[in-house]
């Protein structure tokens, strides 16, 4: 099993915020409530093209919370 | 002569009403005026103070989370330290972090301008250098003269403490954006005390052949250490706690100024309102009293009237 083959897909941050979800969600009741909280980001982002500003985009998008 | 003077008592009454009924009215008119102004004010200054708590409050949580988010900061720019760049490139790429929200005196504006006036030197940049910005103040501010240097803009931060992960999808979204850049500068809002700050820019090189992740993971880093720095910057805008010694500083503290002009209207408007209230009396009391005795005296005037 190669050790670097996620590295042509994506990021190491996206590679450390995988392994950090994991983290969280082994924790303890308490502390992973405490955890989830610095955890979470409602980042949003908008691309602009000469002056004028594109769809703002939702960087992780909603999950439906009735399906899971 | 007794029927005579009683009709002319009647019709000097009514004279008399009729002519004093708009000098009444404006009177009444005048001060229900001010009576809706004062309960308006009040409104206000209970919101501003209760604001004002809250900042604070808030203001104690984001300084925690600074001074722990620092720590990143001084373990990446330790790293760079050791390792000067050799040229001082021209092409940057200009992060400008603030927030999306507003009332917090002039956060917002010393990013903007210490954005346009670095990108207005041409000495040490290229003036078609990129611009990503993070919250939308400051991207109003700066797409308004430079919005064909805009790349990126992000938001939705700053409403509770910046975390991490914010940073890493920032960072994540400028490297896949393709904007070619030789360093990447961070313009940001140091935190000089509880009552003071002022912009930096912080400039990062990155080599990415064979040190692409740490390059990627201190981009975010940096990042985070500055959207950290710069809420809690934002917060102590917010508050201040009142000293005699704040008034000649240049960072003014919104809330309390709000709240201060409230309470000198307030105050204002009760003066007026009670004196206002007083002449009306003052005035009924007048009209009464001449109404009284004033035919009885002067009987042939009136009746001519």
């Amino acid at each position: 099993m190669s050790s670097a083959t996620w590295r042509g897909v994506f990021t190491y941050n996206k590679y450390a915020q995988i392994t950090a979800r994991a983290v969280r969600q082994s924790l303890n009741e308490t502390e992973r409530v405490a955890a989830e909280k610095r955890g979470t980001t409602a980042l949003k982002y908008q691309k602009w093209e000469n002056g004028v500003g594109g769809q703002q985009v939702l960087l992780i998008p909603e999950v439906d919370k009735t399906a899971a | 002569m007794l029927a005579t003077r009683s009709v002319a008592r009647l019709a000097a009454q009514q004279s008399h009403q009729l002519g004093a009924a708009p000098k009444h009215a404006r009177n009444m008119a005048t001060l229900r005026e001010i009576e809706l102004r004062l309960k308006s004010v009040k409104n206000i200054e209970k919101i501003t103070k209760s604001m004002k708590m809250i900042a604070s409050t808030k203001l104690a949580k984001a300084q925690r989370a600074m001074v722990a988010g620092k720590e990143y900061g001084v373990a990446n720019s330790e790293l760079f330290q050791h390792t000067p760049s050799e040229t001082p490139t021209k092409n940057k790429l200009f992060v400008v972090i603030s927030s999306d929200k507003g009332l917090c005196g002039g956060i917002h504006s010393s990013v903007s301008k210490a954005t346009r006036r670095a990108i207005a030197d041409p000495e040490t940049v290229d003036p078609d250098s990129s611009i990503m910005v993070i919250g939308d103040k400051s991207k109003g501010q700066l797409s308004r003269l430079l919005s064909n240097n805009l790349a990126l803009t992000f938001n939705q931060i700053g409403r509770d403490i910046p975390t991490f992960a914010d940073a890493a999808g920032v960072a994540d979204l400028i490297i896949q954006s393709g904007v070619e850049y030789d360093t990447i500068a961070i313009v940001y809002n140091k935190f000089v005390s509880a009552i003071s700050y002022e912009s930096a820019i912080v400039e990062y090189e990155m080599e990415d052949d064979v040190t692409k992740d740490l390059a990627e993971f201190s981009l975010a880093n940096a990042i985070y250490a500055a959207l950290v720095e710069g809420h809690a910057c934002e917060q102590s805008a917010r508050y201040v706690p009142s000293s005699s010694e704040f008034t000649c500083l240049m960072f003014r503290n919104a809330m309390d100024n709000a709240s201060k002009n409230a309470k000198d209207m307030i105050d204002r408007l009760t003066m007026q309102y009670n004196r206002g209230r007083q002449a009306a009396i003052t005035n009924e009391l007048v009209d009464i009293i001449t109404d009284y005795w004033y035919p009885s005296v002067v009987d042939p005037l009136i009746v001519r009237q």
